[in-house]
């Protein structure tokens, strides 16, 4: 499997116990939604290699796993360090006006007012909330990403639909 | 030393007189502003305040749970990459 089918889910971070098991950091918003995950992917040497889960004792982002086939500090001191990635079919479909920031990239900015504005390049993540980066008219907009703005999200069409702050667009395109 | 309580918080007075006509006018016009030590009063809550981070105005949604901190506490000067391959973020 490639990495670009899968998604980052977190890091072994160490040892836990002398019977092989270890220590995992989940880097996820909602890590109980990942209590029943019975295989996990490792990247060695770039390429990702399938683990099987025999008992997971989640503790908010953290867990303790046990893996089948390694048994002992030995074989589970290997592992650390690896970085943890799960296939993108396992993340928890998001429906209406919700989404995920991977997947609107490229999806195209209509506003209200003024039409379509552009298409999303990428999604910038601020420490309080995260922002489209669009072009238009070869200018950068910043859209801050919340329910007041998003007004509807079409998959179907790879469409949102905005209600832009006064002045918002007009700042951008006027600098 | 913490600020003296008897000046108050410090906000830009050009800041406050914007947000305030904004307030007056019902409008919710998006606020420039370089001043990045101005405190977020209560006021400013659903205003949209672009904050300069020295390179590029970052538009500032002010919530709630923002009140009490500056402005610039939102608008990172420096780009911290995350993990390319992290795609569990989202609007939710």
């Amino acid at each position: 499997m490639q990495k670009e089918e899968c998604f980052y889910f977190g890091k072994v971070i160490k040892t836990h116990g002398i019977k092989g098991e270890v220590s995992i950091r989940i880097d996820a918003d909602q890590p109980a939604a990942y209590k029943k995950v019975n295989m996990i992917l490792l990247d060695i040497n770039n390429k990702l290699i399938p683990y099987f889960i025999s008992s997971l004792k989640l503790n908010v982002n953290k867990a303790n796993i046990s893996i089948v086939d390694v048994n002992s500090v030995e074989k589970a001191l290997e592992l650390i360090g690896r970085e943890i990635y799960l296939p993108l079919e396992w993340l928890p479909q998001l429906e209406g006006n919700q989404f995920y920031f991977h997947e609107v990239t490229g999806f195209n900015i209509v506003d209200e007012n003024h039409g379509k504005v552009g298409t999303i390049e990428k999604v910038l993540e601020y420490p309080t909330q995260a922002v489209f980066q669009v072009f238009s008219q070869g200018k950068e907009v910043l859209i801050p990403i919340n329910d007041e703005v998003i007004v509807q999200v079409n998959r179907n069409t790879n469409t949102i639909h905005v209600k832009l702050p006064d002045g918002l667009l007009e700042m951008y395109l006027s600098s | 030393m913490s600020r003296s309580l008897k000046k108050g918080p410090y906000i830009h007075y050009k800041l406050e007189k914007r947000v305030l006509d904004n307030i007056e006018s019902g409008k919710k016009t998006v606020i420039k502003t370089w001043s990045r030590a101005s405190m977020i009063a209560p006021e400013f809550v659903g205003q949209t305040i672009a904050v300069h981070n020295g390179n590029k105005f970052i538009p500032v949604y002010i919530t709630e749970n923002m009140v009490g901190h500056k402005l610039g506490e939102f608008a990172p000067t420096r780009i911290f990459r995350g993990h390319a391959g992290k795609k569990d973020k989202g609007k939710k």
